[in-house]
């Protein structure tokens, strides 16, 4: 995931917040001509937003949708940060692996719901499992690309200057992998946040995706469009907590990679 | 040179070892799970072979398919012009930045509920979902290439006179064009992915086919469908990367 994507430049604030303007009256004019049933305005959405808000139910719906979110994304950084890193600096791991990561980041991760239904079940299993599915193969593509690109100057200098293995991996490899890590972490939560939503949407119905279907059925377009919105404004909230996090964990990165 | 064909070929031995010990894994541990929860890889093997001759999971995959291309083509006729205006000029870039960014990070599985209310679940419907799954990803990819043309070549191709069309044709074609087969390649495997998850939402087509057989006593149906799909994107990716080094063959060389 590039880095100037995904997230909303506190610099310039102007331009962007003219954009959003233009295209919220466009919405806004598209909505009030349509029935209410098939594309509320933003005016409703977001009115419906604040009362979901105000009344606790939004606040309530993300954190159990969290819940397996996190603990799927946790379980996923902890298998594919090492196996794409030891892809990306040891050739036969990643001669041995490589077909079977293309073969399952080919493979749409929404069609292993009717496996994960007969191994997990419908419920919390179930949605820990897809979301580790979807969020596992695409970081490990990031991180073995990232650690292949190592400069390789930089763990030649290490060795001459005597590092040992542990000192290569804690003072020259880490350093120099921080930066691909957290591009590892920022596609994997886009896709972690998507796979959370889908589970609750394929699996039983349950907090913000069992709100979607109500109020589709219900054909309450401002509903569902609040709780999208709500999604949204979280996957962008999450891509700019990990960007806080990168800055503080790699001051040094700074403007150098995120163009 | 021989040397280096030796150790590819050693890479490939590897990679077939890689494969090889998944595919007896995978025997060992459905001989232990019985068919019902994970069907050996003998059972698949027979399964998909039956499959094959019964003309009606691939006549229902190649439809599924190519309706899949309408909204892939649709993504990638609107995405890489929107991506390389946004790469060549500060006001679209500024204009469309903060769209794209929220789109990016939408689940497409979220957009479906409201995409069924704006067009039902027919063939609108499908090619939406794609459209939506595959544009922002080509929109980031050709906007990166269109920013990354080195200025120096822009320069030396106006003091030669070259005019608007020359200079993207001869420059900024060449450019972007690694771009570009990385943004139709990453968007392939949205697409695929989301046509998958629009006929398992509306139980049509290949898609709806896969999540019925999930249904069945045994899993060696379903498993047999993964593999298809598998076997698709494989292809699709090689397919593409091979049509890329047809058609420019310095793309190859540029990423190694």
């Amino acid at each position: 995931m590039p880095g100037r994507f995904g997230k909303l430049h506190l610099q310039a604030w102007g331009p962007q917040a003219l954009s959003v303007a233009v295209g919220l009256t466009v919405w806004e004019i598209a909505g009030r001509l349509t029935p209410a049933a098939i594309l509320a305005p933003p005016s409703r959405v977001f009115a419906r937003m604040a009362a979901m808000l105000a009344s606790g139910e939004l606040p309530a719906l993300l954190a159990a949708s969290s819940l397996h979110m996190l603990a799927g994304f946790g379980l996923a950084v902890l298998v594919a940060v090492p196996i794409g890193f030891l892809m990306g600096r040891v050739p036969w791991v990643s001669r041995l692996l490589d077909p079977l990561v293309t073969a399952f980041y080919s493979l749409p991760t929404v069609a292993l719901v009717p496996l994960i239904v007969i191994w997990f079940g419908l419920f919390y299993a179930a949605r820990v499992a897809l979301v580790f599915c979807m969020a596992v193969p695409d970081m490990i593509v990031v991180m073995a690309a990232g650690a292949r690109d190592i400069d390789q100057r930089l763990v030649d200098a290490g060795r001459s200057l005597g590092a040992g293995w542990m000192q290569q991996f804690r003072k020259v490899l880490l350093p120099a992998s921080l930066p691909f890590v957290f591009t590892a972490l920022r596609v994997g939560a886009v896709r972690a946040i998507n796979a959370m939503i889908t589970a609750e949407l394929f699996f039983a119905a349950v907090n913000l995706g069992a709100s979607m279907k109500k109020a589709a059925s219900a054909f309450d377009s401002a509903g569902l469009l609040a709780v999208l919105a709500t999604l949204c404004l979280a996957g962008l909230a999450v891509q700019e907590l990990l960007r806080l996090l990168e800055t503080w964990a790699a001051p040094w990165r700074q403007g150098v990679g995120n163009g | 040179m021989a040397e280096a064909s030796a150790s590819r070929s050693a890479g490939r031995l590897v990679s077939l070892a890689g494969i090889a010990i998944a595919l007896v894994v995978w025997e060992v541990a459905g001989r232990a799970a019985g068919p019902a929860r994970f069907a050996p890889f003998s059972d698949v093997a027979r399964e998909f072979l039956t499959v094959l001759g019964d003309g009606l999971t691939l006549p229902a995959l190649g439809t599924s398919l190519l309706q899949m291309l309408v909204g892939y083509g649709a993504g990638l006729a609107v995405g890489v012009p929107l991506g390389v205006l946004m790469g060549r000029q500060a006001w679209a870039d500024r204009a469309f930045q903060p769209w794209v960014s929220m789109m990016v990070v939408t689940s497409t599985a979220a957009l479906v509920p409201l995409l069924i209310v704006l067009f039902g679940t027919g063939f609108w419907f499908r090619t939406a979902v794609v459209f939506l799954a595959t544009v922002w990803y080509v929109v980031i990819t050709a906007y990166q290439g269109a920013r990354g043309i080195d200025p120096r070549y822009l320069g030396a191709a106006r003091s030669f006179g070259a005019g608007d069309w020359q200079t993207f044709r001869m420059v900024h074609l060449p450019a972007l064009f690694p771009y570009l087969m990385t943004g139709a390649s990453v968007g392939l495997a949205h697409a695929i992915r989301a046509m998958v998850m629009a006929e398992m939402y509306v139980l049509i087509g290949f898609g709806g086919r896969l999540q019925q057989t999930g249904l069945s006593i045994s899993t060696a149906p379903l498993l047999c469908s993964l593999l298809l799909l598998m076997l698709i994107g494989v292809a699709a990716t090689g397919g593409l990367r091979w049509l890329g080094g047809r058609m420019a063959p310095w793309y190859e060389e540029a990423r190694a």
